[in-house]
C-alpha cells in the first residue's frame, strides 16, 4: 500500500517534475527523510508580466538583472526563461554600449 | 518600412546652442536619406556608467526614425563628429513585431506538458526489435 500511495503523491507535489527551477537544490528533493529544503518556485519575470519586448533603454528593468559586480545574472539564479534571457542579454549589452549600464563595477 | 532607434551621447563640454545645432544637423542628414522622424526624446545630462573620453557625464538624445533603408549615412556622420561620445543605432521593428505576435498568442495557449507518451515509444521499439531477431 505504501508504495502505491507514494507514487501519486509525488506526482503533483514533487519538486523534481515539471519545473526545472528546483534543480540544483542541495539534496532533499527525493529523500524526504533528509532535510527538506523548501525552494520557492522561480518564474520568469518577463513571462509573468507579459513583457515581450525588452527595451535596452529601460535601465530600471535591466538593473534588476545586474548584481553589484555588473555581470549579467545567470538564468539558474534569476529563473528567467531561455527566450527572455536571450533578449535580456542583448538588451543589457546594448545598454552597456550606451553607457547606461557598466561593463564592470567594483 | 524599418524602425530605428538612434541614441547618441554628446560631450558635456558642448554648449547648448551647439547641442541644438548638432541635433538639427543629424535630423537633416536623416531626412535627406529618406528617413522620417517619428519620435524624439531629450534625456539631457546624465551620468555615464563608465567614463568615456575622460568625461563622466553626457548629453543623451534619442531619435525614433522610420526609413526604407539603413541609416549608414547618419552612422558615418556620427562617427566622424568628435562631439558625439557614443551612438547606438538599433533596428526595432522586427523585434517589436515578434513581441506583438507573442503577446497575442500567450493568453490562449497555456502550456500543458504531455507526461507519458515519451516512455511508451522506446518500449515498442524494443519489443519490435526482439520480435524481429528470432525470425531472422
Amino acid at each position: 500500500m505504501a508504495t502505491t500511495m507514494g507514487g501519486p503523491r509525488r506526482g503533483p507535489g514533487g519538486p523534481g517534475g515539471s519545473d526545472r527551477g528546483d534543480r540544483g537544490g542541495p539534496g532533499g528533493q527525493q529523500g524526504g527523510k533528509k532535510k527538506f529544503f523548501y525552494r520557492r518556485k522561480r518564474v520568469c519575470k518577463f513571462c509573468v508580466e507579459k513583457i515581450e519586448y525588452i527595451d535596452f533603454k529601460d535601465v530600471k528593468t535591466l538593473q534588476q538583472f545586474i548584481p553589484e559586480r555588473g555581470k549579467i545574472l545567470p538564468r539558474r539564479i534569476s529563473g528567467t526563461c531561455a527566450l527572455h534571457q536571450r533578449k535580456l542579454q542583448n538588451a543589457i549589452k546594448r545598454a552597456r554600449i550606451a553607457a547606461l549600464l557598466p561593463f564592470t563595477a567594483d | 518600412m524599418r524602425t530605428y532607434e538612434v541614441l547618441f551621447i554628446l560631450s558635456p563640454q558642448v554648449t547648448e546652442e551647439e547641442v541644438t545645432a548638432l541635433i538639427a544637423d543629424f535630423k537633416g542628414v536623416a531626412e535627406k536619406n529618406g528617413a522620417t522622424l517619428k519620435n524624439e526624446e531629450a534625456w539631457g545630462r546624465r551620468r555615464l556608467a563608465y567614463p568615456i573620453n575622460k568625461s563622466n557625464e553626457g548629453i543623451y538624445h534619442l531619435f525614433v526614425l522610420e526609413s526604407e533603408q539603413s541609416l549608414s549615412e547618419l552612422d558615418r556622420r556620427m562617427k566622424n563628429v568628435d562631439r558625439v561620445l557614443r551612438h547606438v543605432i538599433v533596428r526595432t521593428d522586427l523585434d517589436q513585431k515578434r513581441a506583438d505576435k507573442l503577446s497575442k498568442r500567450n493568453p490562449k495557449k497555456e502550456r500543458v506538458r504531455p507526461a507519458a507518451p515519451v516512455v511508451v515509444a522506446p518500449e515498442d521499439a524494443m519489443t519490435a526489435a526482439i520480435d524481429e531477431t528470432p525470425q531472422a
